[in-house]
């Protein structure tokens, strides 16, 4: 591979490349033809598809929509590995934080295993290698003998520190749902400080995450609303840095009139995309619809940003979420072909 | 029938006694047994409701869990599973229905809300939200079911054991002791036309 060392070159680079395999990613009439596929036909396909090694490797642990589920993550970890060696400088950087999300989900899980007595082997088959920490640094975590020695072997300190904070209480309570929130919070946060570094590429990078903020605070808002219980205790569970006002956005959550909500929401964003979508959601829709737009005016913001910032990190963030949204797809399609659902039902739940 | 008793005046004094009491037992039992099945068929038309919505909850719950697998994939709905720890509680108390003791339970912290459910919201989908209210739903109405179930079950037992006890009143203890009264009656009164003829007799050799 030619790499190129200097200037807006290695942009150019990657971006095309990233442009290229985007390009290759499942279309919605690809998605369609699926949906009335049987789970045999559907399963073939898959087979005839990119995922055709992952599926041969993991074929002596895991059979059936398993083994296409576990090939799927472990072809989309392996995906982010090479994208992370790929970007170049700063933007392996920005890569490398934007990714930093699956460490936090691997951590976890690997805790609530260690904590609740869960085998090493069923942790590990959950675990999708996808972030900073690759399969045999997350080996090296699960062979530690208890949640402590996991925390203290962690080589993000700044992350080893949150978790020590919350693991007591976590564990006392039997619950890691604030702790959670928190690793979240500070994955956001950590994104921020490093867009706002000043370095170069950092101002698309900060847009898009305050968009990304934007649209989770809105989403958990809405599913606050939609368990129609107004006095919950909410405040833990804000992302600060987007353009709400965590005060504001747990007012919403009491405030009966939903034009109200909407009204208020639409005041402090500027994107017609995600205008759009909250003038949608004016007629009273189920959450996992409501969540359905909201994702995908995510998405195609990013497409609009990455279109006006052809050499900038935005194209590798899409390329990284759409890649992210194909796997999901293919999951939901064989595990709902799998519990027999209808297409029609199925087609609501995917990303198209 | 094989009756063991002494044809005296003072046993059918007492016989006639039980055969007032076991009647009137009689009429308490065939009383409490009706009442008993009005209950039952009061809690019965409850319990067919709670069948069918549980049957609806089921196959909600199934369904809920379907889409979870689907949205977020069985990883995803594995790892929001690791989070719940606390198992839900029940308060137990008894109450009584015409003598029958039954179970009075009222389901606790079964349901909950988003951010006491154990699983970060930051880090699941609303798949997740669905999944975990059904299966909410669906615990709770499994531990009302088995409040009425259980009630309905001591319920046919009492139903069950009045009814052997009604029956082998009316055509067992009922009977022997009428038998048994009509047996001293009987033997009373052959005694007494016995008596009445060795009178006779004898007023008769003492005449001639």
């Amino acid at each position: 591979m030619t790499e190129v060392m200097s200037g807006p070159a290695p942009y150019i680079y990657v971006s095309t490349r990233m442009r290229v395999r985007k390009a290759k990613l499942i279309q919605r009439e690809e998605y369609l033809r699926m949906l009335n596929m049987g789970l045999p036909e559907f399963t073939r396909q898959i087979e005839e598809m990119e995922y055709k090694r992952e599926i041969d490797e993991l074929s002596a642990s895991f059979s059936g929509v398993d083994l296409i589920e576990n090939a799927m993550s472990w072809n989309l970890a392996k995906e982010y590995q090479r994208v992370i060696a790929l970007a170049p400088g700063e933007m392996k950087g920005f890569t490398r934080d934007y990714l930093h999300k699956w460490d936090i989900q691997n951590i976890l899980t690997i805790l609530r295993g260690k904590v609740q007595g869960i085998s090493d082997g069923k942790i590990r088959a959950v675990l999708v290698p996808a972030g900073e920490l690759n399969a045999p640094a997350l080996d090296h975590l699960l062979a530690e003998s208890s949640a402590e020695r996991i925390i203290e072997t962690l080589p993000q300190k700044q992350l080893a520190a949150v978790l020590s904070a919350g693991l007591a209480e976590a564990i006392g309570a039997h619950s890691f749902g604030s702790l959670e929130n928190e690793l979240y919070k500070y994955y956001y946060a950590t994104l921020i400080k490093a867009a706002r570094g000043g370095m170069k590429g950092g101002l698309p990078f900060f847009k898009y995450v305050v968009f990304e903020i934007d649209i989770k605070n809105s989403i958990n808002l809405f599913r606050i609303r939609a368990q129609g219980k107004p006095n919950a205790n909410t405040s833990e569970i804000w992302i600060e840095g987007g353009s709400y006002h965590t005060d504001e956005l747990e007012r919403l959550c009491s405030v009966a009139n939903l034009d109200e909500v909407i009204d208020t929401l639409k005041k402090k964003i500027k994107s017609p995309v995600l205008i759009d979508a909250l003038e949608s959601v004016r007629e009273k829709k189920p959450i996992y619809s409501i969540e359905g737009m909201l994702i995908a005016a995510q998405l195609n913001q990013m497409d609009n940003v990455s279109k006006r910032n052809p050499f900038s990190i935005s194209p590798l963030l899409v390329y990284l979420e759409r890649k992210k949204y194909e796997v999901a797809n293919l999951r939901a399609l064989a595990r709902g072909k799998e519990a027999g659902l209808a297409p029609a039902v199925l087609e609501k739940y995917l990303v198209m | 029938m094989a009756l063991n008793v002494k044809p005296t005046r003072s046993e059918l004094i007492n016989l006639k006694k039980r055969i007032k009491l076991s009647e009137r037992g009689y009429k308490l039992l065939k009383m409490k047994r009706d009442g008993l099945i009005l209950e039952f068929f009061k809690v019965l038309a409850e319990a067919k409701d709670l069948r069918n919505d549980l049957a609806i909850k089921y196959a909600r719950a199934q369904e809920m869990i379907a889409i979870a697998e689907t949205v977020e994939g069985s990883i995803g709905v594995k790892t929001a599973a690791f989070s719940a720890s606390e198992n839900p509680q029940i308060d137990l108390k008894s109450k009584n229905i015409m003598g029958v003791v039954v179970p009075k339970i009222n389901p606790r912290s079964v349901k909950k809300t988003l951010t006491d459910r154990g699983y970060g919201v930051l880090g699941t989908s609303s798949a997740i939200d669905g999944a975990a209210e059904a299966f909410e739903d669906l615990v709770e109405t499994v531990i009302l079911s088995a409040e009425l179930e259980t009630t309905m079950k001591r319920l046919l037992d009492e139903i069950e054991s009045t009814k052997r006890r009604v029956n082998a009143l009316e055509f067992k203890v009922i009977p022997e002791l009428i038998g048994a009264r009509n047996f001293i009656k009987m033997r009373l009164d052959e005694m007494e036309r016995e008596e009445l003829f060795r009178m006779k007799r004898t007023k008769g050799r003492s005449e001639k």
